[in-house]
């Protein structure tokens, strides 16, 4: 992942479940179609209205329930760049990685209105909301979920690990 | 070392695993489903280099079947042409759900490091084995590669103790648990169950422990084996002379609970989260508009006859669906009249699966719809409609509801008289 991401926030509050970040009624969809049902569970008009680049600052324990992929997936495609909580639910936060969908635990994040601008400083160790300057210590992104980041995904990192292809790190700007 | 320290650190070839190591194991079962299987996991899979080892796959299709409309027979297709393209003998459809299968044939089996696509993964450790969910992308991984990298987790021990009072079973006991520690409390952590209470449960009891501890965020939820399980492996001739891998009694466990099962009581779920746990008689009254019997922990053969044993006699007032979890459920309660006492209630019997649990389809609920289920979970928008309101009760306390029209305590009209 890239050291620096900076994007508008979307708020949610705690315990967003996988069917609200994507009902069970679309797992019948195609992976690549899923992106335009993104939170369709908890707000339709998220996914016509989210920008490329934004990031979901949400409450704790984000993503529970279904382990359904096409959560996270969903999220990504619709153009969340990374998602900002103080906990996840574990297979969301595991899959999240394994898409490449940076999400980003902090101690705690609050005072966070929508779309306050929103960087996430990997050099830093920290979430920083540009409007109010507070800043937020990351919890996460080391040992083996940071190298899966790192190379764009599980699927390129298990590539790399079967000596298939070496993995290419991202590299600073 | 806990029970699941000491699958992780044997599927992983070292002697001592800790709670924090990182490691890379060797799963000894891959599970999908129609879902989170070939559809998503056949082109990854390809382009890792193909199917490792093809005796440790097993893929069910039981979210989709039967196909209600074109998408799903689509998928169905997918997943019987890739499974038998790809050789694997562990493929089964139209046989009930995945979670379910795999403890009915012990295709797990105690000691097992096995990885899943699906949160409800988890219940296979009813027999003693290390049951992780991941994503179908990285089950794909490990289908290619053999092996899948662990945060080994801490473990909470809780023992249960006594003997379940009339009326109460299983599912009250998860709810007690969950109603007292919440949504988070095993999240990214281990769960290890045992106690006398425990010792003489048979494996389709042990899963519902297994099964909801995914409720509690759990990373798997071990029952620890004990000689109910041997003799379960022995009546369908399964090799059970290996020592089963058990907790050291030193074992360092991150908090400990115990469960007096005798002072529970029937108790209920309320919408929208399975730890939003009441006793039933404080919800009772509250009208119904549909009740449910099923899923992989709430459509087992003891709740198929805890529900006829309640409403033998009688007659429901809401539409009642049963979906039992296996054909092998659906054939035994055939053979007992299970079946018949249900259907005389006027309850309506559906094809072994998921059904509705997922709000898939057979029986999601509609707008404003007030249903009163045994299915795993009651979050906004799971069985159907995101204004709908699900309540979760043991097979009992559902069927009882069914026959008042509202949600009831079942100890209130009892069990039902001649068929």
């Amino acid at each position: 992942m890239t050291p620096t991401i900076r994007g508008a926030a979307w708020t949610f509050g705690a315990n967003v479940t996988t069917d609200d970040i994507l009902p069970g009624k679309y797992l019948e969809r195609c992976n690549d179609e899923v992106g335009q049902f993104a939170m369709a569970g908890i707000d339709p008009t998220f996914a016509a209205r989210v920008r490329p680049g934004d990031i979901v600052v949400a409450g704790a324990n984000f993503g529970m329930g279904s382990g359904r992929e096409s959560a996270p997936l969903a999220l990504k495609l619709a153009g969340v760049a990374a998602i900002v909580a103080p906990s996840y639910s574990r297979i969301f936060y595991r899959n999240a990685i394994n898409l490449g969908l940076p999400a980003v635990m902090v101690d705690r994040i609050d005072g966070v209105l929508e779309r306050d601008e929103i960087v996430i400083s990997l050099d830093e160790r920290a979430v920083i909301n540009v409007r109010t300057g507070a800043r937020f210590a990351l919890q996460n992104l080391t040992g083996i979920a940071r190298e899966i980041l790192d190379a764009g995904g599980i699927v390129a990192f298990t590539r790399a690990r079967l000596g298939q292809v070496a993995v290419v790190p991202e590299t600073s700007p | 070392m806990t029970l699941t320290e000491k699958v992780i650190a044997r599927a992983s070839g070292v002697a001592v695993v800790c709670p924090g190591d990182e490691v890379w194991a060797t799963a000894d079962r891959m599970i999908m489903n129609d879902s989170s299987g070939p559809r998503r996991i056949g082109p990854l899979v390809a382009e890792l280099g193909g199917v490792r080892d093809r005796d440790k796959v097993v893929i069910v299709s039981d979210h989709f079947i039967p196909a209600a409309n074109l998408r799903h027979a689509e998928i169905l297709k997918t997943t019987r042409t890739w499974a038998k393209s790809n050789g694997i003998a562990s493929f089964f459809e139209y046989e009930g759900v995945l979670h379910n299968l795999v403890l009915e044939g012990f295709l797990v089996k105690p000691g097992m490091l096995l990885v899943g696509a699906d949160s409800h993964t988890v219940t296979a450790g009813a027999v003693g084995a290390v049951a992780v969910a991941v994503g179908s992308t990285e089950l794909a991984t490990v289908v290619a590669s053999g092996q899948v990298w662990l945060r080994v987790p801490e473990t909470i021990r809780i023992d249960l103790v006594g003997k379940l009072p009339a009326l109460v079973d299983m599912r009250d006991v998860t709810m007690q648990l969950l109603g007292d520690l919440g949504l988070q409390h095993a999240t990214y952590r281990a769960i290890e169950y045992g106690g006398p209470f425990t010792e003489k449960l048979t494996i389709e009891e042990r899963l519902v422990l297994s099964n909801q501890g995914i409720e509690m965020g759990a990373k798997n939820a071990v029952v620890v084996p004990s000689q109910t399980v041997r003799e379960a492996m022995r009546a369908v001739k399964i090799d059970a002379r290996e020592a089963f891998l058990l907790p050291d009694a030193d074992a360092r466990y991150l908090a400990r609970h115990t469960v007096q099962v005798d002072k529970l009581g029937p108790l209920v779920a309320a919408h929208p989260s399975p730890d939003n746990v009441t006793a039933a008689s404080a919800v009772s009254g509250i009208a119904i508009d549909m009740a449910w019997l099923g899923s992989c922990v709430g459509g087992r053969l003891a709740d198929l006859r805890a529900a006829a044993s309640m409403l033998r006699g009688r007659k429901v007032r809401v539409p009642t669906l049963v979906t039992p979890n296996t054909a092998d459920v659906y054939r035994a309660c055939l053979a007992d009249g299970t079946l018949q006492t249900l259907a005389n209630a006027g309850a309506i019997v559906n094809a072994p699966g998921c059904g509705a649990c997922a709000g898939v389809h057979m029986g999601v609920a509609g707008p404003s719809d007030v249903v009163m289920a045994t299915a795993t979970r009651n979050f906004r928008g799971r069985m159907g409609s995101a204004d709908a309101q699900v309540f979760l009760g043991s097979a009992y306390t559902v069927a009882a509801s069914a026959i008042a029209g509202r949600i009831i305590d079942p100890r209130d009209i009892g069990i039902g008289g001649s068929a």
